[in-house]
C-alpha cells in the first residue's frame, strides 16, 4: 500500500487509520484539512481539486517517507482529495503513529507543510457571486511568504498587542524540533517563554536573531542608544539606512520581519535602578548584552533580587567571557567574583580598545545557546563557572567560580536594593570652565597615538594613563590636577583610583576631549 | 633558603596586550598569587592594581593569599565590559 494517495471520492478515516496500528506504537496523531466557506474575503460555495497525479503521487510518497525517516515514526500516511468538494468536506488527511506523541505530531506537521509546498495541486474556488478561479496552492504559499505589506510585518512597540503575519506558510521549526530533547513539547515551551535582552549591540544582535529564530514567544529589547556607522561591522541586524535610529526600535522591526509569529517588545530606554525591577517582572530570564560595568552589575543585582536567571557576556578585542547567573538554583553571581561593582574606564571597551566584529558575534551566539539550554532544561549548562575564550589563539578555559560566602542567603547579602539611576559624580568631575577658574593643571592621559589623531589646543601636560597608575608620584604638585581623556571615562576611573590611593587633589574632565569639541 | 617554583601563567585582555604574550612559564620566589602579580607588574608594567583583577589557580578562582605550588597554572583575569 502506498503511503500517499489521491482519492476522487469521500473516504472513511476510521478505516484508513487502521493501516497505522502497531503494537509498538504508543499513540497516533492526525491532521484534517477541511473546505472552508471563505478565502481572502470571498464567500466560497464549493471547491474543485485537480492534480498532476503521476508526479504528485511520487512526490507525496517521498514526503511521507522523509517524515518517517526524519522523525522515526512507526507509520505515516497522507490522502488528498481530488474532484468536487462541498463546504466542510475533508480535503486532506494525514496520520502518523509512533512510540511517543512528539514524533507523531511533528511528522503530521511536516507532511502537511511539505505537501502544500511540493505537490502540484490546484484548486478552483466557486464563489457565491458566481465567479470562480483557479488557485495554485504552491503559488498561494509563496504569495504569503513574500507579502511585504505593512500589515504583514507590523511589529509591536507596546506591551500587550500581539501580531501575526497573515501568510499561508507557517514558520517551520522542524530543523530544531527534530533534535532529541526539543520536539513539539520543547517548542511549546519556547513559545511560552518571555526573554528580556538588555542592549541590542554586538552581543544583542546574534542573541535576538537566534532567539527569534528558535521561536521564543516574547522578546523584550531594552536600548536607548542610536545606531552609529561604527556599529555596523559587528551588529548585523542593522543596515546603513538604520544609522541614527533607536536601536530597540530598529532591532524590533528587523527581528519581527525575521519571525512574525513571535511578539517583540521594544523598550527605547536605558536600563536603570528605577525601571529594572518593573522591566524584569514581565520576563522569565534576562540576557545581558550591554557594553558597560554599571549596567552589567545592575542586571546581575536585579536578576538576583528577582530570583531569575541571567546570561551575561562581555568581550574585549579578540576575547570574551561568559557567565550564567542562577539565583533560582543557588549558583554564583557576578558579585561572587567581583564583590564591589567595577568602574567603567579602567579597562577598555569597544570604543576605546576596538573589537573584531565576529567576536561579539561568537559570544552573543554562546549566550543564545545557553539561554535556549536553560529554557529547554537541556543538560550541560554553564553554572557556577566562567567560560573564557580567546579567539586570538582559539584557547578556551572554564574556571570554577563557587558561590561566595556572603551569598549563602538568598538574595545575596551584598545586594539589598538597586541603586537609583547613575548620576554624574559631581564631586570628582569638573568642566573645563571650572578647572580653569580654579587654576587646575590639566593632564592629558590619552595614549600618544590618540593625542596625535585628535589634538587639542588646551594647555596641558601629557602622562599616559598606564604610566600614571604605575607611578602616581609623577603628578605635578600643584593645587589641583584635572585628568583628561577622549570621553571622560578613563579619566574618571583613574581619578577615582588615585583618590583611593590617597591623592585628594585629583579631578576628571567631564566628557573629555569629545566634550571640548562640541563647545 | 628561598624556594623557587616553576609556574605557568596565562594572560587575558589588557594584561595579554601589555605582556605581549598569551602565556609564559617562569621560575618565581613568590609565595602566593599576590606576590606573583606584584613581580609580574614590575616585569610587564601592568597598570591595573591587583584589586581590579581575579586570579584562578588550576582552573578554579582562588584567594590572592593562596600558596603557589610547583607546576601550578595561574590565570590573571581582568574584567571586560565590551558588548
Amino acid at each position: 500500500m502506498s503511503s500517499f494517495e489521491f482519492r476522487n471520492a469521500q473516504f472513511d478515516i476510521a478505516h484508513e487509520r487502521r493501516e497505522l496500528e502497531d503494537a509498538a506504537a504508543g499513540g497516533y496523531a492526525s491532521f484534517e484539512g477541511w473546505v472552508r466557506a471563505q478565502n481572502e474575503g470571498h464567500i466560497v460555495n464549493r471547491l474543485e481539486y485537480e492534480a498532476f497525479e503521476q508526479l504528485g503521487a511520487k512526490e507525496g510518497e517521498r514526503i511521507v517517507q522523509e517524515a518517517i525517516a526524519r522523525f522515526g515514526v512507526r507509520h505515516a500516511r497522507c490522502i488528498h482529495r481530488l474532484g468536487d468538494l462541498a463546504i466542510g468536506e475533508l480535503a486532506v488527511w494525514v496520520g502518523a503513529s509512533s512510540e511517543h506523541r512528539d514524533e507523531a505530531f511533528a511528522a503530521c506537521r511536516f507532511i502537511i507543510d511539505e505537501v502544500k509546498h511540493r505537490v502540484p495541486i490546484w484548486k478552483k474556488e466557486h464563489y457565491a457571486n458566481g465567479d470562480s478561479g483557479w488557485v495554485n496552492c504552491e503559488r498561494c504559499s509563496d504569495h504569503g511568504a513574500t507579502d511585504t505589506s505593512p500589515e504583514a510585518h507590523r511589529h509591536d512597540h507596546g506591551a500587550n498587542a500581539g501580531h501575526r503575519a497573515h501568510t499561508a506558510v507557517a514558520y517551520d521549526y522542524s530543523r530544531q524540533t527534530t533534535l532529541s530533547g526539543i520536539g513539539a513539547r520543547g517548542q511549546a515551551r519556547l513559545a511560552a517563554s518571555r526573554v528580556l535582552v538588555i542592549g541590542a549591540g554586538g552581543l544583542g544582535c546574534p542573541v535576538l536573531a537566534y532567539l527569534a529564530g528558535a521561536g521564543v514567544g516574547t522578546i523584550g529589547i531594552v536600548d536607548a542608544d542610536r545606531v552609529e556607522a561604527s556599529n555596523l561591522h559587528r551588529q548585523p541586524l542593522y543596515t546603513f539606512a538604520d544609522v541614527g535610529r533607536n536601536k530597540a526600535e530598529a532591532a524590533a522591526e528587523r527581528v519581527t520581519a525575521m519571525n512574525p509569529w513571535i511578539v517583540v517588545e521594544a523598550h527605547a530606554e536605558r536600563f536603570t535602578g528605577e525601571n529594572a525591577s518593573q522591566l524584569l517582572a514581565d520576563y522569565d530570564l534576562v540576557v545581558e548584552c550591554s557594553d558597560n560595568f554599571a549596567t552589567k552589575f545592575l542586571v546581575n543585582d536585579a536578576a538576583v533580587l528577582a530570583g531569575k536567571p541571567a546570561v551575561l557576556a562581555s568581550v574585549y578585542q579578540y576575547e570574551g567571557q561568559l557567565q550564567v547567573v542562577r539565583p533560582d538554583r543557588s549558583g554564583s553571581c557576578l558579585r561572587c567574583l567581583w564583590p564591589e561593582a567595577l568602574r567603567d574606564g579602567m579597562v577598555g571597551n569597544c570604543v576605546e580598545s576596538g573589537v573584531l566584529g565576529p567576536v561579539p558575534g561568537v559570544f552573543g551566539s554562546l549566550q543564545a545557546v545557553e539561554t535556549l539550554k536553560l529554557l529547554l532544561d537541556l543538560p550541560g549548562q554553564l553554572e557556577s563557572e566562567i567560560l573564557i575564550v580567546d579567539l586570538g589563539n582559539l584557547v578556551q578555559q572554564r574556571l570554577k567560580a563557587p558561590r561566595c560566602n556572603d551569598c549563602e542567603g538568598r538574595p545575596c547579602s551584598r545586594i539589598t536594593e538597586l541603586p537609583a539611576a547613575a548620576v554624574a559624580d559631581t564631586a570628582i568631575e569638573v568642566t573645563l570652565e571650572r578647572a580653569q577658574a580654579r587654576g587646575f593643571q590639566i593632564v592629558d592621559i590619552r595614549e600618544p597615538a590618540e593625542c596625535i589623531a585628535t589634538p587639542t589646543l588646551i594647555e596641558c601636560i601629557r602622562i599616559p594613563m598606564a604610566d600614571l597608575l604605575m607611578n602616581p608620584a609623577v603628578l605635578p604638585r600643584s593645587a589641583g590636577v584635572v585628568l583628561m581623556c577622549a570621553r571622560g571615562r578613563r579619566s574618571l576611573a583613574t581619578a577615582l583610583e588615585l583618590r583611593h590611593a590617597g591623592n585628594a587633589n585629583v579631578w576628571s574632565l567631564r566628557d573629555g576631549v569629545a566634550g571640548l569639541e562640541q563647545v | 633558603m628561598t624556594v623557587r617554583r616553576q609556574v605557568r601563567i596565562k594572560y587575558y585582555a589588557v594584561l595579554r596586550e601589555r605582556a605581549g604574550r598569551h602565556e609564559e612559564t617562569l621560575e618565581t620566589t613568590a609565595v602566593d598569587a599576590r606576590e606573583l602579580y606584584e613581580e609580574l607588574r614590575t616585569r610587564h608594567a601592568f597598570h591595573l592594581p591587583q584589586s581590579q583583577l581575579k586570579v584562578a589557580i588550576n582552573a578554579e578562582f582562588a584567594d590572592w593569599s593562596q600558596n603557589l605550588n610547583e607546576g601550578d597554572e595561574v590565570v590573571f583575569i581582568p574584567p571586560v565590559a565590551g558588548g
